[in-house]
């Protein structure tokens, strides 16, 4: 047995469709942005290597406002992890819970995650419209004109308007990890501390939340990393707009990309979102770590 | 809910419709809006069902903007990735699960960077990969690098389905002389059917939604998939609401009726990898 | 599981059905095949001049058949980047606009030079035409129709408010202007959500302000944008919207939601291109065209327009039959120009040989006005290169949503661009 699955041939074998798979379109495209980080290059002509030129650019040019599209993705991610996640979890919690229509509530919690991004962006352009929109048009319907706005017109309320549909179409899909965390949890393990007469939230606090807590790490992770890679649904949206008050470091990367021809510059902003998306990774795997 | 009062009930359902109703709401007015002209989605009736229900904002999506076509490709490129996804993801799992050599933890971690690995941070580069192949306006062009996203996910669930598969079925299958390659497709893989679906969603749910690669990756109209077509037809509707929701239901409904027959399914396998992986 | 494993099966045996049946279609053995890629989609004014041009193509040249596909504008940008970057997969002929858009395609040696082509058709296509698109002397591409910034009116609901004529001048343009708001009519609509239709306003105005021959200098980097006379022009633009005379909601729209704002009576003037007159002339009962009147009669003239020719055919220079592309694109080029020229969309660069007494009367008001300009200034963003185009654009949208004034636009791009 164990010779026969340490034969190096076979290992390679299974391993070979993955790794070519894995490598060829996720790992050498790394290595290639990072190489096109270094260059001033319009994408068809000559490249000119200029260093770290593109990197001391990105920060400090005001013009390309990398450090603003951070600060927007960041504050995504906050929001997600402060508000999305715990919505999550209380919804998972509740129907965790053996509730009257649970299985109603669950599919149509989880619904949004199933539509196309593009189809919700579509729809929510078309809920945000200043003069048709159903959100205008039912705060005028409640004698509230004065609060109707220009949604996504408006550099003031943009930012959030894009952000409510980003955070809504995942809340299930976080809902439905958690809860599944929350179904696993042992049922003697409730019992003994209801019969110790704890109270529902002394049961969830105690007892659930350190049970789920490698779950709630995943969805950090996914959240967080979700919303630094945000891209569709603000493309389909404002596409960064208006004045660059939406831009996130994925819609700065592709106008750097296709709109301003600096390939040089949106590879270097990939390898940076790169960098990000796993630094938080390890970040969260850290704190979550250091809670144990 | 037996030691949960009265008043802390009714809070918790009204708390639970009025988010039930947040996420229906939204598909109820596109259904509704994909059967009026103008005149009734701007004003005259905004909320209410149709009054003169006009199928023919259908028959412009389907004609127009051929939505059927768009998608049978995204049902086509899915179900492809899904497949290839899977059978990939599985040898892969076995070698680094069962098998038995030096560095198979590292190579794990390392296929787990993938999970972080945003999708649009390497559009030239695969760009000029595909080109290369010549695979260009193909269902390849998208299915290979859905599937090179998908797989980090489907490892990780694959390798928590198969940690379950005790090791005495290897063992006692290598004592009548089967080969690995027998052991993985005799023994492990039809105890793997539950990652299937489960595997199946995850990768569904990565693929379905992707516009940028889908996009500009693929040119002949006969290829394109739903999301580039859906914003492409929104691109020439702009002003006629009508066809444009007839559209985004097009788009939508196969999938929701789907997920209405399934969803104890679909939620069962979601919530299987969520606890294995 | 069952029920998925079934879903699973008949999708997958979808797929092998369809992948047995994509292969190309129907050209016959003896025909070559020219790919085109365009912009002109199904709804697209542009779309049944390309049908016609094509159609009347493949019946002359039976042995050629054209292979063409249509994408929607802003993402044929981003295809068109991708694929000269890569530089493989290329159409034989494609769709671009000239000036320095392709201009890095021709100084990448991805296009094919079509002096030769030319020479056949000189008498039939003005060389002044091919200025844009000519680059060290050498022709790169074949131009199709041509456009202005045309000033567009409804003249009904101008007489609402007594006028019986588009406002010449600035004074009368004013004055129009607070007639039609106090009567609460908008005057202007302009899509915030596309910076290009901001640049339709601004660029009239900063031509008329310092003449065309200085924004053509700084347009092509020959000059500097350091000129206090911008800073005018562009608080003249921001007086209008402080005034009013711009629709609030135009900021979150797009071009076609404003110009159908236009057409359905809900604006008195749209300052666009001239490929709307079609579209405007079938759409408004009672419409004319005119020019941004003149802000300092010492440097400018009523006469002076934006615009030229830029909607250009070229062929790849990676085309295994470049040769016959380009006559091709030549014949596709004259017939695209003739039946755009007929149908409102544009003015026709190639001189027409045809009856043109059914051309639109918008269409031959514009031509009149081009025939008597004085002077001509390409759009800015299609002049420029990519990266100063867009940085161009980003302070002109902050000049709409009215972030910062014109002091501020002259030193920001003086800063940026010199």
């Amino acid at each position: 047995m164990h010779k026969q699955y340490s034969n190096k041939w076979q290992i390679l074998v299974f391993l070979l469709p993955a790794l070519i798979l894995f490598c060829g379109i996720l790992i050498a495209p790394i290595g290639a942005s990072l190489y096109y980080s270094f260059f001033d290059w319009n994408g068809i002509g000559a490249k000119t290597f200029i260093g770290l030129s593109n990197y001391k650019e990105l920060f400090h040019s005001n013009a390309i406002g990398f450090m603003k599209a951070l600060r927007n993705s960041l504050l995504l991610a906050a929001l997600s992890v402060f508000l999305q996640l715990p919505l999550a979890l209380a919804f998972a919690l509740t129907l965790g819970k053996r509730i009257k229509g649970e299985r109603f509530f669950l599919s149509v919690f989880f619904m949004p995650v199933l539509i196309s991004t593009v189809v919700i962006g579509q729809l929510w352009l078309k809920i945000y419209n200043p003069d048709y929109g159903i959100l205008n048009v039912f705060l005028r319907s409640i004698g509230l004109d004065n609060l109707a706005q220009i949604w996504l017109g408006n550099k003031k309320t943009a930012l959030g308007a894009v952000f409510v549909p980003t955070l809504w179409q995942y809340v299930g899909y976080h809902m439905l990890l958690l809860y599944a965390g929350v179904k696993s949890v042992p049922y003697e393990l409730r019992e003994a501390a209801m019969l110790d007469g704890a109270s529902d939230a002394q049961i969830n606090r105690y007892i659930v939340l350190p049970y789920i807590k490698p779950i709630i790490r995943i969805s950090v992770i996914f959240a967080v990393t979700g919303s630094l890679k945000s891209f569709d649904l603000i493309y389909v949206l404002t596409n960064g707009g208006p004045l660059h008050s939406t831009e996130v470091p994925s819609t700065l990367m592709i106008s750097m990309l296709f709109l301003r021809n600096r390939f040089g510059m949106g590879s270097t902003i990939a390898v940076l979102l790169i960098l990000l998306c796993f630094g938080f990774a390890l970040l969260i795997n850290a704190i979550f770590k250091e809670e144990n | 809910m037996k030691n949960t009062g009265k008043g802390a009930r009714i809070a918790i359902y009204i708390g639970l419709i009025f988010w039930a109703l947040i996420n229906l709401f939204p598909v109820y007015w596109m259904f509704t809006f994909s059967l009026k002209n103008n005149a009734e989605i701007f004003g005259e009736n905004v909320i209410g069902l149709p009054q003169h229900w006009l199928w023919s904002n259908y028959t412009s999506a389907l004609k127009t903007g051929h939505m059927a076509k768009y998608f049978l490709n995204s049902a086509i490129v899915a179900t492809a990735t899904i497949l290839i996804t899977l059978g990939v993801a599985l040898m892969a799992t076995f070698a680094l699960t069962r098998m038995i050599w030096k560095q198979r933890k590292n190579l794990n971690k390392f296929f787990m960077l993938g999970l972080t690995i945003p999708i649009h941070a390497s559009i030239v580069p695969v760009y000029v990969t595909l080109s290369r192949l010549h695979l260009l306006n193909t269902y390849w062009a998208l299915i290979i690098p859905y599937s090179a996203f998908s797989l980090s996910m489907a490892i990780l669930v694959c390798t928590g389905f198969m940690n379950e598969i005790p090791r005495e079925l290897d063992e006692s299958a290598c004592i009548d002389g089967c080969s690995t390659w027998g052991i993985f497709l005799r023994i492990i893989v039809p105890l793997m059917k539950p990652a299937v679906a489960t595997v199946g969603i995850y990768t569904f749910l990565q693929c379905w939604n992707e516009l940028m690669f889908a996009n500009i990756f693929i040119s002949k109209t006969a290829l394109k998939t739903l999301p580039v077509g859906v914003q492409a037809l929104s691109g020439q509707y702009t002003t006629e609401w009508g066809p444009i929701g007839a559209a985004l239901v097009l788009a939508t409904f196969p999938t929701l009726l789907l997920y209405v027959f399934l969803s104890k399914k679909i939620q069962d396998s979601f919530v299987a990898g969520a606890v294995k992986g | 599981m069952k029920k998925i494993l079934a879903l699973v099966l008949t999708l997958s045996m979808i797929f092998a059905l369809a992948i047995c049946g994509t292969g190309t279609a129907s050209a016959a053995d003896d025909q070559t095949v020219l790919t085109m890629w365009c912009i002109a989609t199904e709804s697209d004014a542009n779309r049944p001049a390309y049908e016609k041009a094509i159609a009347a193509f493949e019946e002359a040249h039976p042995d050629i058949k054209i292979e063409w596909e249509a994408f929607e504008n802003e993402s044929y940008k981003t295809k068109i980047k991708a694929a000269m970057n890569a530089g493989t997969d290329l159409p034989d002929i494609f769709f671009t606009w000239s000036g320095a858009f392709l201009g890095d395609f021709v100084d990448a040696g991805r296009v094919y030079c079509v002096n030769d082509a030319y020479k056949p058709f000189a008498d039939q296509l003005p060389e002044v035409m091919l200025s844009n698109s000519t680059y060290g002397g050498d022709h790169y591409a074949i131009p199709l129709t041509y456009n202005i910034v045309t000033l567009f009116a409804n003249m009904d609901l101008l007489g609402e408010v007594g006028w019986d004529h588009v406002p010449e001048t600035y004074e009368d343009l004013t004055a129009c202007c607070d007639a039609l708001v106090e009567k609460g009519i908008v005057p202007f609509g302009c899509a915030g959500k596309e910076t290009w239709c901001v640049t339709e306003y601004l660029e009239p105005i900063i031509q008329k302000t310092i003449g065309y021959e200085a924004l053509n200098d700084i347009f092509s980097g020959n000059g500097t944008w350091n000129d206090p006379a911008i800073a005018t022009a562009v608080d003249t633009l921001q007086e209008m919207i402080s005034k009013g005379y711009f629709d609030p909601n135009g900021m979150a729209l797009g071009n076609d939601e404003v110009k159908a704002n236009f057409i359905a009576g809900k604006t008195a003037f749209y300052q666009n291109g001239s490929w709307n007159c079609g579209e405007v002339n079938d759409g408004v009962a009672n419409a004319a065209v005119g020019l941004f009147p003149v802000m300092d009669a010492e440097k400018a003239t009523y006469g002076q327009v934006i615009g030229g020719p830029s909607d250009s055919l070229a062929v790849t220079a990676s085309s295994p039959n470049a040769e016959l592309a380009a006559q091709a694109a030549f014949e596709l080029g004259k017939e695209i120009c003739h039946y755009g020229y007929l149908a409102g969309s544009g003015l026709p660069a190639w001189t027409p040989d045809y009856d043109t007494s059914e051309v639109k009367p918008l269409v031959a008001d514009v031509a009149n006005i081009v025939a008597a300009s004085d002077g001509m200034t390409l759009f800015g963003d299609t002049a420029m290169s990519a990266d100063p185009a867009n940085t161009y654009l980003d302070y002109v949208a902050l000049v709409y949503g009215s972030e910062i004034n014109g002091t501020d636009f002259v030193e920001g791009l003086t800063n940026d661009l010199g």
